[in-house]
């Protein structure tokens, strides 16, 4: 039966209690998301700055301005890198360490995975205020761990390419975790008939590694890694406590400049067409993350 | 061959160690920080040893109104969190047994979670201006409500996909009208899914900050707006961010645990169970 027609072979009642039972998930969305994000749309085409009285007149140079701007460059250049810096450690961290615990020799694997976990579902505030703490430059912990080593002790956040490498290395101790969960589910739940095989035509490690875990992993590790990527792309809460995206402009994400155009130039036109732009490029992840779900057939 | 075995064994557990002690020594540092008292918490070199205190803890609950923020996120949390279950657990059921408006809306449901907030909150602040619900409770559940709702139907829809259809068709055939199956059948048997979905919600409404930070004002802020402003009145009050952090990380440690077995297919929405 085609999908299409699988609805309007239901029975009269079935159909009218279906189309029901959606209405009010559909309203709330229709208020909550799609109004706001057509407002927004509406307002990206319109000069307005809050300061300078109400809304303007209509026309697109929002866009052009925006596609122009310096500042959006480097915003869009620094989250680039931080996505894909945090993407790749975390997917190979997580990657290896889900290798690890998946070894049936661990036996404390239990534990070391409670510990892994807890960092997961923290709040981003907190993750950056317990690594400011850690790394102030009189009071932390860590720049006196390395005066005692002899090391030097940099101004982890003050210095400019210093500052995003800190962010990254505070997402990676924040978003690992998330790795390793997943992956270490996809590994428990491969066949073990197949390693069994494997190993009774001699493969070596290496080989059962490279010819059947490797494959069979990389639908799922293609999943984690686009979900991380949209989430990456994102990136505000972690800038907004570390750095502000300090020093200068250096450590700047797209989210955080949109919101310092809106809250400090106060130009809502101009912020809303840069939200807009971003939303474009989720969207497209969105679209090859169904793409790769509906490939590998793994959902539901 | 059994001593490479061996060694193999002793690094990958030496590795395991030295990760799980880089996750756990800086909560455990937060921790210390949050029982010493002022003196001991700015020292350094460190004191290692000392009587423990809850002076942080009682400082941000009388000096700053910590008790309300702690309120706040939790009113809204939770209330966000069940208005999505309630309504969105029905649009899962139809679009699950029924294939409504399949698959246009069951993947618009997908990619609306996946909104950069940035995008959202700027119109929603606008909006909320006008008709006076900026630094209200009820601004920030609706606000909550554009990613709680999606995520809702969306992850549900496949809870609600594994109760077979025999069992609704049991139930009515004895008697049963289709709602009634709902409520006394297909609910009943969802439970863990709903429950997991619910307190998966709540942990994104509690950790989230960006509408938080925008949407609310002296009467609604929620805790990480409080700590992470705590941090700029304060200079660094060491003491009091440490006691502050503490208090707002442990229920959602908790909540992980509890909703442990359903975690892989929360983040992974539903692609990996």
């Amino acid at each position: 039966m085609a999908k299409s027609s699988f609805f309007s072979n239901l029975p009269k009642h079935d159909q009218q209690t279906a189309r029901n039972l959606v209405v009010p998930a559909m309203l709330g969305i229709w208020v909550v998301v799609l109004f706001p994000l057509l407002y927004a749309l509406y307002v990206s085409v319109h000069d307005w700055i809050l300061s300078q009285g109400g809304i303007g007149s209509f026309n697109f140079s929002n866009y052009f301005t925006v596609l122009k701007d310096p500042l959006l460059l480097n915003s869009a250049k620094n989250t680039v890198v931080l996505t894909i810096s945090v993407v790749v450690l975390e997917i190979l961290i997580g990657f290896g360490l889900a290798l690890l615990l998946n070894n049936k020799g661990i036996r404390l694997r239990n534990i070391y995975l409670f510990i892994l976990l807890i960092p997961m579902l923290m709040p981003p505030i907190t993750v950056g205020l317990i690594w400011r703490l850690l790394l102030h430059p009189e009071l932390g912990i860590i720049n006196y761990v390395l005066s005692v080593i002899g090391l030097p002790q940099p101004l982890w956040l003050a210095t400019p390419n210093l500052a995003m490498l800190t962010i990254i290395i505070v997402d990676v101790w924040h978003e690992t975790a998330f790795i390793i969960l997943v992956l270490l589910a996809g590994l428990t739940s491969m066949p073990e008939e197949i390693y069994e095989a494997a190993i009774i035509d001699g493969a070596s490690s290496r080989q059962k590694f490279q010819f059947i875990t490797l494959p069979l992993m990389a639908p799922t590790i293609l999943v984690a890694t686009i979900i991380r990527m949209i989430a990456a792309l994102k990136t505000y809460d972690l800038v907004y406590i570390l750095t502000r995206g300090g020093p200068g402009i250096s450590t700047e994400t797209i989210s955080y400049y949109i919101y310092k155009v809106f809250f400090v130039a106060l130009d809502v036109g101009k912020s809303s067409a840069m939200a807009f732009l971003l939303l474009l490029v989720i969207i497209l992840m969105t679209f090859l993350l169904m793409k790769v779900m509906q490939k590998t057939e793994q959902n539901y | 061959m059994k001593i490479k075995k061996r060694l193999g064994l002793i690094l990958a557990n030496t590795i395991l160690i030295i990760a799980s002690l880089s996750v756990l020594l800086p909560i455990l540092w937060v921790i210390r920080t949050s029982i010493a008292n002022r003196l001991i918490a700015y020292k350094i070199p460190p004191v290692w040893i000392f009587t423990p205190t809850l002076d942080n803890f009682r400082m941000i609950f009388e000096t700053y109104p910590f008790q309300d923020y702690f309120l706040n996120s939790l009113i809204i949390s939770t209330a966000a969190s069940l208005v999505a279950l309630l309504i969105g657990s029905l649009a899962a059921y139809s679009i699950a047994r029924f294939r409504t408006g399949d698959p246009a809306l069951r993947l618009s449901m997908l990619s609306t979670q996946m909104l950069p907030p940035i995008a959202l909150v700027i119109p929603i602040f606008l909006i909320m201006n006008v008709i006076k619900l900026w630094d209200s409770m009820t601004g920030l559940v609706l606000a909550y409500l554009s990613f709680n709702l999606p995520y809702t139907v969306w992850i549900l829809i496949s809870f609600f996909q594994g109760i077979p259809v025999e069992m609704e068709e049991a139930a009515m055939i004895d008697g049963c009208s289709r709602f009634q199956s709902l409520i006394r059948i297909v609910f009943p048997v969802a439970l863990p899914g709903l429950l997991s979905a619910g307190v998966y919600n709540f942990i994104l409404n509690w950790n989230e900050f960006l509408f938080a930070l925008i949407l609310t004002g002296r009467n609604t802020r929620t805790l990480p707006v409080a700590i992470s402003s705590l941090w700029t009145q304060q200079g660094v009050n060491i003491g009091a961010v440490s006691a502050a952090t503490v208090i707002t990380i442990l229920p959602v440690i908790l909540l992980t645990f509890v909703i442990q077995k359903f975690l892989v297919r929360n983040l992974t929405f539903g692609s990996v169970k």
